[in-house]
């Protein structure tokens, strides 16, 4: 015979073999690249951050001797500069310490010789307080370019801020100044004998573009409680905040010219220890107080409770303390990180999770300490001259377990929430990321879908399998699995746009239905034995009944209908909603979880019911038949011998349609109004994990920390519909094996 | 009596209750969408009212109901003309009309811009050209000719500029490629394509020019239009897209209408943000999306599932497969939306734009949604719908059968291609129907990874190589989300929705109905019943 | 191997020696020793479980799909051994024929049914293949009855026709031996008639094991009966010698009914 072929046949088979081998398997291995790859996505959430020295390098011999008063570096850690006494900027490669350039301050004012103290206002500003009291800004430009061979090249450049400078003014031992936008400029002066000057700057311009500058000074009067210690002004001028040495912390409001007013006066650190440094959060609304035994909070105006009182100052989140005093603190110009030195060591933390994020650790004591505009370089200068620059990768340092799953007092808040706000329109915004309520939104929808659909889907299969005509049987299963292919989306659609508004018309509809749908089938369960005898009805046989049903729960329905003008008018005085307002409280929402629970339910009510059906309908006949010979109804074979066998499967049946409901995006989506609230009302809506992830997920940019964060709930959709999955599965294997089909 | 609630007939009932309540609610949801959807494009009668107050109105009646304030009857009008009353609807009060009645003279105009316009024609004015008719009818139909002849040669222009078009972006983009390899090493190549580039675009250029100069020309042809209150209206011919009197229409005039709107529906690109006009671009896209994700389904499913029956041995492992197949199954679909997103679009999509598009950079050819990853998203998502159905019918196949087969001497392979497969066809053909029934309104994941609520072209077309497979996609599903719930004009937009909702549903329903009934029909075939 | 055939005509065509065969843990086979001689029909007897069918699909390798069976010692076809892990399963399986106790066709028509054994071997000449047909359905005695509807499906037939449809799609490959496991069991008295004279016929020109549970049907058909009990083959002999004056107690008590 065709040897040749055969042998060919052979080849082919042991070839399919093997392929048909790798494909399955492949396919079984993509199962777990699924959870494997969303992890792998999530997982840096909780990396550690990181951060290398890129350079130390001592000061160049070249510059004056004297004190250095600022430091910096360009973000790609090449290049390095320092300001001296002398007004000068000296900008240096940070490799070899060779100087590139010394450029002198523009703009001295008249009559100044030397700078006593330089302040950072960010953005690479700085405010320079010169020996008569003067005050002028400087903006520093640096950047380095890398050519192809690697060598490297600095660009840099100082220049004036005309907007920001003082007159001289005498006695001035500390300053602080501010931009007013389209007003003018603040300076707050602490004068000798803590006494503190504020200081007006208005600028008018008339006909002819001709500058006018007034300055109008307020002293504050308030007497201090202790010595002052620290001060700080925030961003725009309109608070000043002060820390004295016996632990007070104080708060004016100094945003009206010729007006101070003292808002706060609390007692900031145990112990009554002296505040040694304050510093303000991005975005202006929390201050950091750093205490001379190293402890390190943040405070912001909150409401108390019962009071109708002004907002006071209160300690919101307490960070890692450091060793020794706390002698700087710099904010992150990015978010609210918050770097805090004691002199020998540096604290990263992060406000609102709280992470101890980073602790680096200098040579030798610290003098100087800088951060670039990005918040990604650090450079110190400490004791011996010498300034190290370390780059810093911190990717997620608002991420915590803490912030995920607990409460948290968010800014601006009264008390610590849950609470899911991912981004606003502004960039110092503090980013809410609880998965608590969206936790809470998926079990309350899931919840609420399950208490409407188990009962009717298990009463149902329960009909289908055990009395219903096997004839009628086969059309109606058929109906049933083609409501399970109901794309979500029309449920959905169908559900927020004709539901809601149907049932906001007349909400007492739901709960008149829930009554008299109930009722109605008593009577006529109540007359059934008369009703049959009716001559349309008498061909109802057994197997059929439900067709008789269908009548009666429309009718109920209509009469729910009916009733409803009549009970809000009665109960209610005319307006249902208004009532559950002025009485409970209550809100009601159009897309509430009424609507979740009939929508959501409508999409599981197939498939529990199929799974159910399949579950009792395999229980063996013989099984029913042994029950029916021994006199039992049919109700009781069904009840007592029937259900109880396929009790496994129906409870399978149950969990896979939880998974199920758990997941559902689209339904969720369109059906509530997705507000991330955490209330137990059926007049409210919700957000859950799913619908929440293709809300954000489009406007998440790539690795950031809500694109992580919202793989890391997919993963937690992942996981737990995996469980209940599973147990389902499992129940179900050993049930299908327990009456030996399959 | 006693007897009978002694036997617990009343729970049988009951049951029967849940039963049919579980039915009547999806009666209720087919007929609320078909009765919603059907009706939209009949044309229905433009009522004029009079009202008490001396003021006029003239809609189509879209619902009456009871004022929930006053408790009065109280009627929705749709009165359109949106440009100049700002709103698509208002509420009359019943109390307030005076007298109603059914101008056969009005006119339903759908417009290309401000939705439809209901009023009554005055006049053509057309410069340039005589129009014969005798009354403005007639004219303003000799006219509406005229413009669509006019429309339908600068139609063919556009077809012309549309190719230079896509010849002048290809020509960019290889300019691009010749670049970023090295701009003096190919010097020569650069400068003749860019002359090649500037010469397709001149041509475009002038193109452009001869269309707008036509299109000039037949926008000074208009007619004039006074609605009820009598303000008076210039519409230009070619925002005109269809014209009706559907008060003097006939039964059958009306019966071609509502065809026509069909055509329309099936046949044309959105107009109007999508609330009006076809969804042509929409059906296709979900078609050319599913059977593109049915090439990667099928044949992984059918091999998993051969694998899993004939191949695997029986040990904890296909049991655990078997477990994790079944659970891939329960995974939600917005999980695969964002692995497709991880994976697929930012990972295999990026990998692919820096390997062989980098010189795009940074915009994204791959690397981004499109119909490619979201195919592949979905095709993850059946699989496990194909694998269930292969493995079910492999397994009705009796074991006589394969050793009948082996016994003669014929390998696995043999076997299985030629007895195995053809007696599973069935069932294979069921979970393909079935997952397509499914990928076609599976929505969530494909918000992630690819579909657009407007795409400026279709992902095939007649420029090599035909099939766009980065492209961005319309499809059915998203259609009603986003026409629903993201328009700025929901109510007026509704009717669309439910003519979308219609539409997929009966595709999902049709494919479910033949996948059932295949089943059945398979289930009986092989296995020989118990009792 | 018409040449070996030559050679051995008098030495038997199978030969089993100390046979084991385990599923998992439990013994079905226990140190069987059989010799079966050309066309002569061998028939196995026994109750339920005794390990009968088991020894008749250890001949083609059948057991191979079993994955829990482990088997030991010997089988020799025509002097080469079948248990080696080299023979050619797929040439082996085409020389031993087999028939199932549950009639299996196709669903095809009786036509490809039949040619189905030559098609997987690369036959595709139509000529051949028509040849083959009428003379395998001649050989299994329905060719009279199906020769005018050789199209029409295979699932269309009655049981019995079914059964001898699978007998000729059998032979049509023209194997040497012939397993049928208890081929009758499932069909009406006619049936079996029909199948029992077939078999007769067919003796001439295969070597035919017959599994079956019908004491009358071994004693009508077979030339050698072998009785099985627990896995071990218990007596083997002329069919007459057995039926009438078996040598064991066992044999006795089961062929006169006893138990089983």
């Amino acid at each position: 015979m065709a040897k040749k072929f055969i042998d060919k046949s052979r080849r082919n088979d042991r070839l399919a073999e093997l392929l048909i081998r790798i494909g399955g398997i492949m396919v079984i291995i993509s199962v777990v690249w699924i959870l494997v790859m969303i992890s792998r996505v999530a997982l840096p959430l909780f990396y550690p951050p990181s951060a290398k020295m890129t350079a130390t390098v001592q000061l160049p011999a070249a510059l004056p001797a004297g004190k250095i008063l600022a430091i910096g570096a360009e973000e790609g850690q090449q290049g390095a500069f320092v300001l001296d006494e002398s007004g000068s900027f000296h900008f240096f490669k940070a490799s070899d310490g060779s100087v590139a350039a010394s450029i002198k301050t523009p703009a001295v004012p008249s009559g100044a010789a030397r700078v006593v103290s330089a302040e950072y206002t960010g953005k690479s500003a700085y405010n320079l307080l010169w020996d008569n009291g003067a005050i002028s800004s400087v903006a520093v430009a640096f950047a380095s370019v890398k050519d192809a061979e690697g060598k490297v090249t600095l660009a840099q450049d100082v220049s004036s801020q005309d907007d920001l400078s003082f007159p001289p003014s005498g006695g001035v031992l500390q300053s602080s100044a501010r931009r007013i936008e389209g007003k003018g400029a603040v300076r707050i002066d602490r004068l000798a004998g803590d006494h503190l000057r504020v200081t007006h700057q208005l600028v008018e311009k008339d006909l002819l573009e001709n500058e006018k500058r007034t300055n109008t000074s307020t002293e504050i009067a308030d007497p201090l409680p202790g010595r002052l210690t620290a001060l700080t002004v925030d961003s725009k001028g309109h608070y000043l905040y002060a820390g004295t040495d016996n632990g007070w912390l104080l708060r004016w409001d100094v945003s009206e010219p010729g007006q101070v007013r003292l808002l706060d006066t609390v007692q900031a650190s145990e112990e009554r220890r002296a505040v040694t440094s304050l510093a303000l959060v991005l975005g202006d609304m929390s201050v950091a107080v750093g205490d001379a035994k190293g402890t390190l909070s943040t405070w912001f105006p909150v409401t108390l409770a019962g009071t109708g009182e002004d907002k006071r100052l209160t300690r919101i989140h307490r960070l890692r303390p450091n060793h020794g005093t706390v002698s700087v603190i710099i904010p992150s110009p990015r978010d609210k990180t918050l770097f805090s030195g004691d002199g020998t060591e540096i604290h990263v933390d992060h406000m609102t999770s709280e992470r101890n994020l980073l602790t680096i650790k200098p040579g030798a004591a610290m003098v100087q300490t800088a951060l670039s505009p990005k918040g990604n370089t650090l450079t110190v200068l400490d004791s011996n001259r010498t300034m190290t620059v370390w780059k810093m990768d911190i990717p997620h340092p608002e991420i915590s377990f803490g912030t995920l799953f607990t409460k948290v007092w968010y800014e601006g808040y009264d008390r610590p929430e849950y609470s899911w706000q991912s981004s606003a329109a502004n960039d110092d915004f503090e980013p809410k990321m609880s998965l608590v309520p969206l936790v809470f939104g998926t079990i309350k929808a899931t919840l609420c879908a399950m208490l409407f659909a188990v009962p009717l889907a298990l009463l149902a299969a329960l009909y289908t399998s055990q009395f219903m005509s096997p004839k009628l049987k086969g059309r109606v299963k058929p109906v049933v699995e083609i409501m399970a292919a109901i794309p979500s989306v029309v449920i959905g659609f169908l559900a927020g746009l004709w539901l809601a508004p149907l049932i906001d018309k007349s909400i007492l509809t739901v709960f008149l239905t829930v009554v008299i749908v109930p009722v109605m089938l008593l009577v006529t369960i109540f007359f059934w034995k008369r009703i049959r005898t009716a001559s349309p009805l008498q061909r109802i046989t057994r197997g059929h009944e439900f067709v008789a049903m269908i009548p009666v729960v429309l009718i109920g329905i209509y009469c729910a209908y009916l009733l409803n003008g009549v009970a809000e008018t009665t109960l209610f005085a005319g307006d249902f909603k208004q009532w559950l307002y002025s009485s409970l409280g209550v809100r009601y929402d159009q897309r509430n979880s009424i609507i979740i629970a009939i929508a959501l339910g409508f999409a599981v009510i197939p498939i529990i019911f199929t799974i159910a059906e399949d579950a009792i309908s395999n229980v063996p006949r013989n099984l029913t038949a042994a029950s029916l010979a021994l006199g039992a109804s049919r109700w009781q074979t069904a009840w007592r011998v029937v259900l109880p066998s396929a009790l496994p499967g129906v409870f399978s049946a149950v969990m896979i349609g939880f998974g199920r409901a758990i997941g559902e995006t689209m339904i969720v989506l369109m059906a509530t109004g997705n507000t991330p609230i955490m209330s137990w009302s059926l007049f409210n809506g919700l957000r859950s994990l799913s619908a929440n992830i293709a809300v954000e997920i489009p406007e998440a940019p790539l690795d950031g920390s809500l694109y992580r964060v919202l793989f890391l709930s997919a993963v937690l959709l992942f996981v737990f519909t995996f469980i209940i999955n599973t147990v389902a599965e499992a129940l179900r294997q050993r049930f299908r094996k327990k009456y030996g089909r399959y | 009596m006693k007897r009978f609630w002694k036997t617990g007939e009343p729970y049988v009932l009951a049951t029967g209750a849940a039963l049919a309540i579980v039915l009547v609610m999806t009666l209720t949801l087919v007929i609320t969408v078909m009765s919603n959807g059907l009706g939209y494009f009949w044309p229905r009668e433009l009522v004029r009212f009079e009202m008490k107050d001396g003021s006029f109105a003239l809609g189509q009646i879209t619902q009456h109901e009871k004022n929930p304030v006053s408790g009065l009857r109280r009627l929705q009008l749709k009165v359109a003309n949106r440009d100049v009353l700002g709103q698509d609807f208002r509420w009359i009060e019943e109390k307030d009309i005076a007298s109603r009645s059914l101008p056969a003279d009005a006119v339903l105009l759908e417009r290309r811009e401000h939705g439809n316009y209901f009023g009554f024609l005055k006049g053509v004015t057309a410069e340039g050209v005589t129009l014969t008719g005798a009354t403005p009818q007639e004219q303003l139909h000799q006219a509406l000719k005229l413009v669509a002849a006019k429309l339908d040669d600068t139609r063919a222009i556009k077809k012309q500029m549309s190719g230079l078009n896509h010849t002048a972006e290809q020509l960019r983009l290889k300019l691009l490629k010749l670049e970023y390899r090295g701009k003096e090493k190919n010097a020569a190549a650069i400068a003749a394509l860019t002359a090649d580039r500037e010469k397709a675009l001149a041509e475009f250029t002038s193109l452009n020019e001869k269309s707008s100069a036509t299109l000039a020309g037949i926008n000074l042809i208009t007619a004039q239009f006074s609605d009820v209150s009598g303000g008076g209206k210039d519409i230009a011919l070619t925002e005109i897209v269809a014209l009706q009197s559907p008060n003097s229409m006939s039964f059958f005039a009306k019966c071609g209408a509502y065809l026509e709107r069909v055509r329309e529906l099936l046949l044309d690109d959105p107009r109007e943000s999508n609330t009006e006009g076809g969804l042509f671009p929409a059906i296709f896209g979900t078609i050319m999306m599913v059977l593109l994700m049915s090439v990667f389904s099928l044949p992984f499913g059918v091999i998993a599932a051969i694998y899993l029956r004939e191949y695997a041995r029986d040990g904890w492992m296909t049991r655990m497969v078997r477990i994790a197949v079944n659970n891939l199954a329960g995974v939600p679909s917005i999980v695969y939306g964002v692995f497709g997103l991880g994976f697929f679009v930012y990972g295999l999509g990026g990998s692919i734009d820096s390997l062989f598009f980098p010189e795009r950079l940074p915009t994204p050819t791959f690397g981004t949604g499109g119909i490619l990853w979201s195919s592949l998203t979905l095709a993850l998502l059946t699989v496990p719908v194909v694998i269930v159905a292969t493995e079910e019918s492999l397994a009705s196949i009796p074991k006589g059968i394969r050793e009948g087969s082996l016994a003669l001497g014929a390998t696995k392979f043999q076997t299985l291609t030629k007895i195995l497969l053809p007696m599973a066809t069935p069932g294979i053909m069921t979970g393909l129907i079935l997952s397509m029934a499914r990928a076609a309104g599976e929505v969530a994941p494909l918000m992630i990874v690819g579909v657009v609520k407007l795409a400026p072209t279709l992902p095939f077309d007649m420029n090599f190589p035909f099939f766009h497979m980065d492209r961005k996609f319309m499809h059915l599903g998203f259609h009603i989300y986003d026409v629903g719930f993201q328009s700025p004009n929901v109510e007026a937009a509704k009717p669309m929705v439910y003519v979308t909702t219609m539409l997929l549903l009966a595709i999902v329903i049709v494919a479910s109905s033949v996948a059932i009934y295949l089943r059945n029909r398979m289930r009986g075939k092989y296995t020989t019943s118990t009792f | 191997m018409a040449q070996a055939q030559e050679q051995n005509t008098n030495s038997p065509i199978l030969t089993v020696s100390d046979l084991n065969l385990h599923y998992g843990e439990a013994q079905a086979l226990k140190g069987i020793n059989l010799d079966m001689a050309r066309h002569q029909v061998t028939a196995f007897i026994g109750p339920s479980g005794c390990g009968k069918s088991t020894l008749l699909r250890c001949f083609n390798r059948m057991n191979d799909l079993v994955e829990s069976a482990r088997i030991g010692g010997s089988i020799r076809f025509n002097g080469e051994e079948v248990n080696n892990p080299a023979t050619d399963v797929i040439a082996l399986r085409r020389s031993i024929g087999m028939v199932f106790q549950q009639s299996n066709p196709f669903p095809k028509s009786i036509y490809e049914n039949i040619v189905y054994g030559l098609r997987i071997a690369g036959v595709n000449d139509k000529a051949t293949l028509d040849e083959a047909v009428e003379r395998s359905l001649q050989s299994a005695a329905i060719w009279n009855e199906v020769k005018d509807r050789l199209n029409d499906s295979a699932l269309g037939l009655s049981g019995g026709q079914a059964q001898r449809i699978c007998i000729a799609r059998a032979i049509a490959v023209n194997p040497e031996i012939i397993l049928m496991d208890e081929p009758c069991s499932a069909l009406d008295p006619i049936s079996t008639l029909k199948i029992e004279e077939l078999i007769e016929e067919l003796k001439s020109k295969y070597t035919i094991v017959i599994v079956t549970h019908n004491m009358q049907q071994a004693a009508r058909v077979s030339d050698v009966t072998a009785f099985f009990y627990l896995g071990e083959l218990i007596e083997v002999g002329g069919t007459r010698k057995i039926f009438t004056n078996p040598e064991k107690k066992q044999t006795e008590d089961y062929i006169t009914g006893r138990f089983g």
